[in-house]
C-alpha cells in the first residue's frame, strides 16, 4: 500500500514524501496540493502546514530568530496565497511566527541574566509548553477561561496600552520581571560583556541551536494540539448538553460528533440532523448509521465515527435540509461546528448554515458553535465573499446533465457559507465557551500583533 | 506514533527508487484541427485562459503522482523546447522530471517505438497527448490496472474511457468510437472509428459473439490517457507500421488476439472531470467548463496553471495590472489577464482577455477569445472570434462570428471581417476594408484540409451546421500527417499514404509483413513461404503491389533484427536475401522496372525508421544487385528518384551513394541510356 499513498496525491502522501525531499520542492508540492484541492479542509490543512514548517524550521540555517521569521514568513505568505480560503494555513503560520518571536524574547531576556550562557534558564524551559499549547492540555481544562490563560494576558496588555515604538509581547511574569525593567541595563552590559570576556562570546551558537530546538518543539505541541483539539472541546459538552433536551446540528464533522458522543455517554438526549445535500449529505448518512466514511471525506476521521450515537441509545432523526425549519422549534439548541472563526466572531461554516442560524433565530433556539483553537483566525472579514469556497458544480448538476448546464446562465456550488456573528451565541473552544462578544479577545490572544497581517 | 511514521515514510522510499511512476507525453497530435494557428506555433502552447495548454498536461500529470516525464514536442520543437525550459517544470522544486526527448516522427507510432527502442520504459507508464485536462487521479485506474497485471500478464494496456451524454455539443463532428467490451473483464473485444452522422457498419469476428456477456458502445469518449506496460511498446515495435494509437494499434492488437493473445481494458471515469482539447469545439467548451468551476479543483480561480487569477464577484477573473475606466461593463464570465487596460464605455461579454492586451473606448466584445498581446482601437466590435496574440486591430473594425485572426495579423481601421473568415499576418486589405484575396490566402483555400478548419472553428459558435456539410474526414483527423507538418519543413508526408479507402491494403500490408517476419524468423524456406504469400494475397484481395510493399517491409525488418542480434550488416543482409530472395522476385519472372523502383523505396523508407538502416541500406542494394535479382536501372532510377530524396529518408539514400558510384564506373556504356524522366506514383 506504500505505493499508493504515493500515487494518490494528499495528506498522506505529503507526509510520506517530507522526509525524503529537499525542503524547497516540498514546499512547492505543498503550494500545488493546496492549488489543487488535494489537501482540503481545516484541519488536513493545517496539520501539512505544521508539518512542512517544521521542516523549514530544521533545515533554515539561520542564527539570528529575526531570520527565521523572515523565513518562515515568506513561506507562510505562499501558501496562504495557495489557499486563501483555508484559514487555518494562515493561523498556523502566526502560531509558528508566535513561538520563534516568544524564543527571540527569551533569548534578549536570558542574555544579560544567564552567567552561564549556554545552559537553558529554568524558568523559560518550563514556560515553554504551556505557552503555546493552549493551557487545558495541562491544566484541568474546566477552570481554563480565557482569563485563566496566565502567559499572553499580561504582556498583551501592556503592549496595547505601551507606545508603538515599545518592544511588543512580553510572555511571562519571569520576562516582565526581566524585559522592560532590566532593558536599560541588558543594552548596555552587553557590548561590555562580549569585549570584556571572551567565554561569553564563544557559547552563543549552541544557543542559536538550542533556540531553534526550542522552536521545532514549540511546532510539534502545535501539531499535537491538532491532533487533541476534538477531545478537549469534547470535554466541555456536559456543560453544555443536559438530558432530555433536543439537539439539532447539521452537516457532520469530527469535532460535533466527538462533542455529542462524550455528552450522550451520561446524558439522553435528542438529535436532529440535517444532512446538507449536496456536500457532505453520504458523510452525514454514514456518520448516523456509523458505516464507513465514503471516498472524498478524508478530512473526517474514521476511527471517531466507529459507533454511531444510536448505539448509545440516543434518538437520531436524520432530515432533508427542507425540513429544517419546520422541525427548529422542536430543538432547545443548536449546535454546529465552523470551518473557520474569524476575529470578529462571524464563522465560516458548511453551506447551509446561514438558512439554519436564520431558522433558529426566528425560532429564538441558541446556537453554540464548536471551533478547535486552531480554527481561530484573526482575519477581518472586510468581504464576506472571499471566505465563500466553491466546489464542484457536477453535485449540483450532474456532468451529463450538459442540456440543463448551458440552460443556466451559471452554476455554483457553494461549499462554506459565511455567517455573520450576531447569529452565533456562544462559542466553544479548546478552552471552554466564550461568549460571542468575547472572542476577538480569544483570538488576540493566539497570536502576536506583529504577525496579524502576514 | 514517530516509529510508525518513520517505518511508512522508510518504505515508500524505497518504493520510488524501485518503481518511479512514468509518463509518455506525445505532444503533437499529428493532426491539423487548430489550423491555422497551429502553423505558427505548437498547439499545446496555444493558451486556454492564459495558461499554455502545456501548463495543465503537466498540472495533472504532476497531480497524479507522476515524477519521470517523457516529452515528445513534434513540431515547433525549438518553441516547446524554450518554453519547458524557461517554466517552473524545470526548475529544482519541480515534482516532475522531464526529459526533452527528439525523434524523427511523422505519427504517434514513430514515438511510441522511439520510446521502446530507447528502452526507457520500466514499469507500467502513463501515456497521454499534450491537450489533457483532468482531475481524474490515476490512481484508481492504476490499482485495477496492476491487479489486473497480476493474474494475467496479458493484459497490456488500459484506456481511460468516459461516459458522455448524447447533447455534449463538443463532440458532434467527431469520430465516435465504437467499443465492443465484455463487461465482467472491461476487455475490449474490437474497436471502430465510425464517423458522428454516418451510417455505421462493423465486422465483428463471430467468435467474439460467443462471449455471454457483451456491450456495444458508441457513448464512450475517449481521453487519450492510457496507462500501458513495456510489452504494449514492444508490440508497436512489432507493428512498426502502425500509426494511429487507436485506428491503427488498437484495431490491431484486436484484431491479432489470436495470434499474439494480448488484451486491452477500459476504466470509465465517472465523476471526474477528463477532457481533450482536440478540437476548436472543444477548447471552447472546455474554457468555459474551467472557468465555471465544472471541477472544482480545475477551477481557474485555483491558478493551478501559474496563472494569478484573482475572482469577484459575478464570476468575473482578473489579474494583477488591469486597470479599467469606467464606466465600462464587464459581464458574467469574463477574464482579464494582467497588464490588459480596458477604455471607457467597452462592455466585455463572457470573454478571455490575454495578458498586457489594450482595449480601446467603447468597443463591444461578445464571447471572443482574444489572446495576448492584442491592441484594439476604439468602436471595435467583436463577437465570437478568435484573436491571437500579438494583433492589431483597427478603430471601427467590426469582426463577425467565427473569424480567425492569426498571430500577427494588422487589420486597419473600419474593416469589416466577415463570418467565419482567416485573417493572416499576410492578409492585404482593400480601400472599403474588405479583406483582399492574397496568394498567402489562396495557398490555403487550394490546400485539401483548408475547408476542414474553416467549418471546424466555426462550429462552437454557429453550432448548428449539418453533419452532411462536413468535409472533414476519418483520415484528416487520424493519422496522415497535417499540412502543419510539411510546412514545418522538417518532415514529409509523401511516403506515408493513408486514406480510408487505403485502410484494407494498409491492413493487408501491416499483416502480411507480419507474418513473413515471424517465418523468417521461424527459419522457413522460402518457397513455403511464397506458396502462403499467394494465399493470404487471394484471401485478402491484394494486387502484387502490396505483396512487394509487405516483402520489402518484411525483409528489411529481419534484416535490421539480424543485425540488432549483433550480426553484421553485410553478413545478415547476404543471408537473408540469399535465403529469400525468391520472395522478392522468381527466377524469370516478368517485372517491370517501375516496381523495382517501389520495392527499393518501401525497403529504404522501413530502413530510415530504424537506428541502423543507413548501415545496412548499401548493402541491402548491392546485394539485391549481385544475386541479379533487380536490372541496374532500377538500382539508377531508385537513387535519382525525388522520392527517395526526401529528408527523412536521405540518410539511407546517401549511404548507397557509393554503391551507385560504383554502378555508374563499371557500366558507364549502359548507363548512357536516355533516362525517362519517371514521376510514376507509387499506388
Amino acid at each position: 500500500m506504500a505505493a499508493d499513498l504515493l500515487l494518490v496525491p494528499g495528506l498522506a502522501s505529503f507526509r510520506a514524501s517530507l522526509p525524503s525531499w529537499p525542503v524547497e520542492k516540498s514546499i512547492e508540492h505543498l503550494i500545488s496540493l493546496f492549488r489543487r484541492r488535494q489537501i482540503r479542509g481545516p484541519k488536513p490543512c493545517a496539520l501539512a502546514t505544521a508539518w512542512l514548517l517544521r521542516k523549514v524550521v530544521s533545515t533554515t540555517r539561520a542564527t539570528e530568530p529575526g531570520k527565521l521569521i523572515l523565513r518562515v514568513q515568506d513561506v507562510g505568505k505562499k501558501l496562504v496565497e495557495a489557499a486563501p480560503r483555508e484559514l487555518t494555513v494562515g493561523n498556523i503560520v502566526r502560531r509558528v511566527l508566535g513561538a520563534i518571536r516568544e524564543e527571540e524574547e527569551n533569548r534578549e531576556a536570558d542574555t544579560p541574566l544567564g552567567s552561564e550562557p549556554n545552559s537553558i534558564p529554568p524558568t523559560p524551559a518550563g514556560e515553554l509548553p504551556t505557552s503555546f499549547l493552549p493551557a487545558s492540555a495541562i491544566a484541568p481544562a474546566r477552570d481554563d477561561s480565557p482569563l485563566g490563560r496566565p502567559q499572553n494576558r499580561p504582556a498583551l496588555l501592556s503592549q496595547q496600552t505601551g507606545g508603538p515604538e515599545r518592544r511588543p509581547a512580553v510572555t511571562s511574569m519571569f520576562s516582565i520581571m526581566a524585559h522592560p525593567t532590566m532593558r536599560g541595563s541588558a543594552g548596555g552590559s552587553s557590548p561590555i560583556r562580549s569585549g570584556s570576556s571572551t567565554p561569553s562570546t564563544v557559547p552563543q551558537p549552541p544557543q542559536n541551536t538550542d533556540f531553534r530546538a526550542e522552536v521545532l518543539e514549540a511546532i510539534t505541541e502545535i501539531v499535537d494540539e491538532l491532533d487533541q483539539a476534538d477531545e478537549q472541546v469534547a470535554g466541555y459538552a456536559l456543560d453544555h448538553i443536559s438530558s432530555q433536551e433536543t439537539i439539532f446540528t447539521y452537516s457532520t464533522s469530527p469535532v460535533v460528533q466527538r462533542f455529542l458522543l462524550k455528552a450522550a455517554s451520561k446524558r439522553k438526549f435528542t438529535l436532529i440532523q440535517a444532512e446538507s445535500y449536496p456536500n457532505s449529505h453520504k458523510a452525514t448518512h454514514a456518520t448516523v448509521i456509523g458505516s464507513k466514511i465514503p471516498e472524498g471525506y478524508e478530512d473526517l476521521d474514521t476511527e471517531s465515527f466507529s459507533k454511531p450515537l444510536i448505539a448509545y441509545g440516543i434518538t437520531v432523526l436524520l432530515i432533508p435540509d427542507s425540513s429544517i425549519f419546520a422541525l427548529m422549534s422542536r430543538a432547545n439548541k443548536v449546535i454546529i461546528s465552523a470551518t473557520g472563526v474569524l476575529s470578529n466572531g462571524s464563522i465560516v461554516a458548511a453551506a447551509g448554515t446561514k438558512p439554519l442560524v436564520t431558522a433558529a433565530r426566528f425560532h429564538r433556539v441558541p446556537v453554540i458553535v464548536l471551533a478547535e483553537t486552531y480554527k481561530l483566525s484573526p482575519v477581518v472579514p472586510y468581504d464576506p465573499f472571499d471566505f465563500v469556497d466553491y466546489g464542484d458544480v457536477q453535485k449540483v448538476v450532474p456532468y451529463q446533465d450538459r442540456e440543463m448546464q448551458l440552460g443556466l446562465q451559471s452554476v455554483q456550488n457553494p461549499v462554506t457559507d459565511f455567517v455573520e456573528s450576531e447569529y452565533v451565541d456562544m462559542f466553544v473552544t479548546n478552552l471552554g465557551g466564550v461568549a460571542t462578544g468575547y472572542m476577538y479577545r480569544t483570538i488576540r490572544d493566539q497570536y502576536h500583533d506583529e504577525d496579524l497581517e502576514l | 506514533m514517530p516509529p510508525k511514521q518513520t517505518k511508512v515514510a522508510g518504505r515508500t522510499k524505497e518504493d520510488t527508487k524501485e518503481d518511479p511512476l512514468q509518463a509518455v507525453v506525445v505532444a503533437d497530435t499529428f493532426e491539423s484541427k487548430f489550423a491555422p494557428f497551429s502553423t505558427e506555433r505548437p498547439r499545446c502552447l496555444i493558451p486556454l485562459a492564459n495558461a499554455p495548454l502545456i501548463e495543465y498536461t503537466l498540472e495533472y500529470l504532476a497531480s497524479a503522482g507522476v515524477q519521470d516525464v517523457f516529452f515528445y514536442a513534434g513540431a515547433h520543437i525549438e518553441q516547446v523546447e524554450t518554453y519547458l525550459n524557461a517554466s517552473r517544470w524545470m526548475s529544482k522544486s519541480s515534482p516532475l522530471k522531464i526529459i526533452l526527448l527528439r525523434c524523427m516522427a511523422t505519427s504517434v507510432g514513430d514515438i511510441m517505438r522511439d520510446i521502446d527502442q530507447k528502452r526507457l520504459i520500466q514499469g507500467d507508464f502513463i501515456c497521454v497527448s499534450g491537450d489533457i485536462i483532468s482531475d481524474f487521479p490515476i490512481s484508481k485506474a492504476l490499482r485495477v490496472h496492476k491487479q489486473r497485471r497480476e493474474k494475467d500478464k496479458d493484459a497490456i494496456m488500459t484506456i481511460l474511457v468516459r461516459e458522455r451524454n448524447q447533447s455534449d455539443h463538443r463532440h458532434k463532428d467527431q469520430i465516435v468510437p465504437t467499443f465492443v467490451i465484455d463487461p465482467t473483464k472491461d476487455r475490449i473485444l474490437h474497436y471502430e472509428e465510425s464517423f458522428a452522422g454516418t451510417a455505421f457498419g462493423t465486422h465483428v469476428d463471430p467468435e467474439i459473439l460467443k462471449t455471454p456477456e457483451l456491450d456495444v458502445r458508441q457513448d464512450l469518449v475517449d481521453c487519450r490517457i492510457d496507462i500501458g506496460t513495456p510489452d504494449m511498446l514492444s508490440l508497436w515495435s512489432d507493428n512498426f507500421d502502425n500509426q494511429h494509437p487507436r485506428k491503427d494499434f488498437l484495431y490491431g492488437v484486436l484484431k491479432d488476439y489470436e495470434l499474439n493473445g494480448k488484451t486491452i481494458h477500459t476504466y470509465v471515469v465517472d465523476e471526474h472531470y477528463a477532457h481533450r482539447v482536440d478540437s476548436p469545439a472543444a477548447y471552447a467548451a472546455i474554457t468555459y467548463d474551467l472557468q465555471h468551476g465544472i471541477a472544482s479543483s480545475l477551477a481557474l480561480s485555483n491558478n493551478i496553471a501559474g496563472t494569478r487569477f484573482q475572482r469577484s464577484r459575478k464570476n468575473i477573473l482578473k489579474e494583477d495590472d488591469v486597470i479599467i475606466q469606467r464606466p465600462t461593463r464587464l459581464d458574467h464570465g469574463t477574464i482579464v489577464g494582467s497588464g490588459t487596460s480596458i477604455g471607457a464605455s467597452t462592455s466585455i461579454r463572457k470573454t478571455i482577455v490575454g495578458r498586457r492586451c489594450q482595449i480601446g473606448k467603447r468597443a463591444n466584445i461578445d464571447s471572443a477569445f482574444i489572446w495576448d498581446d492584442v491592441t484594439i482601437g476604439s468602436d471595435v466590435k467583436i463577437s465570437r472570434a478568435i484573436v491571437g496574440s500579438e494583433t492589431f486591430i483597427g478603430d471601427k473594425c467590426v469582426i463577425e462570428d467565427g473569424a480567425l485572426i492569426s498571430f500577427g495579423s494588422r487589420i486597419p481601421a473600419g474593416s469589416h471581417i466577415p463570418p467565419g473568415e482567416r485573417v493572416t499576418s499576410t492578409s492585404s486589405f482593400n480601400k472599403d476594408g474588405t479583406l483582399a484575396k492574397d496568394p498567402a490566402a489562396d495557398a490555403f483555400e487550394s490546400d485539401e484540409d483548408e475547408p476542414t478548419y474553416e467549418s471546424q472553428w466555426a462550429r462552437p459558435f454557429y453550432g448548428q451546421q449539418e453533419f452532411a456539410e462536413s468535409t472533414f474526414s476519418l483520415d484528416s483527423d487520424a493519422s496522415e500527417p497535417s499540412d502543419e507538418i510539411s510546412k514545418d519543413g522538417s518532415r514529409s508526408a509523401s511516403f506515408v499514404t493513408h486514406g480510408s479507402e487505403e485502410d484494407t491494403s494498409e491492413r493487408f500490408v501491416h499483416d502480411t509483413a507480419a507474418i513473413l517476419v515471424q517465418r523468417m524468423q521461424e527459419d522457413r524456406n522460402s518457397d513455403d513461404m511464397q506458396s502462403e504469400l499467394m494465399g493470404l494475397r487471394f484471401s485478402g484481395g491484394a494486387d502484387g503491389g502490396q505483396v512487394q510493399k509487405a516483402v520489402a517491409i518484411a525483409l528489411s525488418r529481419h534484416i535490421h533484427s539480424e543485425v540488432d542480434n549483433g550480426a553484421s550488416a553485410d553478413k545478415a543482409t547476404r543471408k537473408t536475401l540469399e535465403q529469400y530472395r525468391n520472395l522478392v522476385r522468381r527466377p524469370n519472372a516478368e517485372q517491370t522496372i517501375e516496381e523495382q523502383v517501389v520495392f527499393l523505396l518501401e525497403a529504404q523508407l522501413d530502413l530510415s525508421r530504424r537506428t541502423d538502416g543507413a548501415r545496412i541500406m548499401p548493402f541491402f542494394v548491392k546485394d539485391l544487385y549481385d544475386l541479379e535479382v533487380f536490372e541496374e536501372e532500377a538500382f539508377t532510377k531508385w537513387f535519382d528518384d525525388e522520392r527517395s530524396k526526401e529528408d527523412n529518408v536521405a540518410a539511407t539514400r546517401d549511404a548507397a551513394e557509393p554503391f551507385i558510384d560504383w554502378l555508374a564506373a563499371t557500366d558507364e556504356e549502359e548507363s548512357e541510356e536516355e533516362e525517362e524522366d519517371d514521376d510514376g506514383e507509387e499506388d
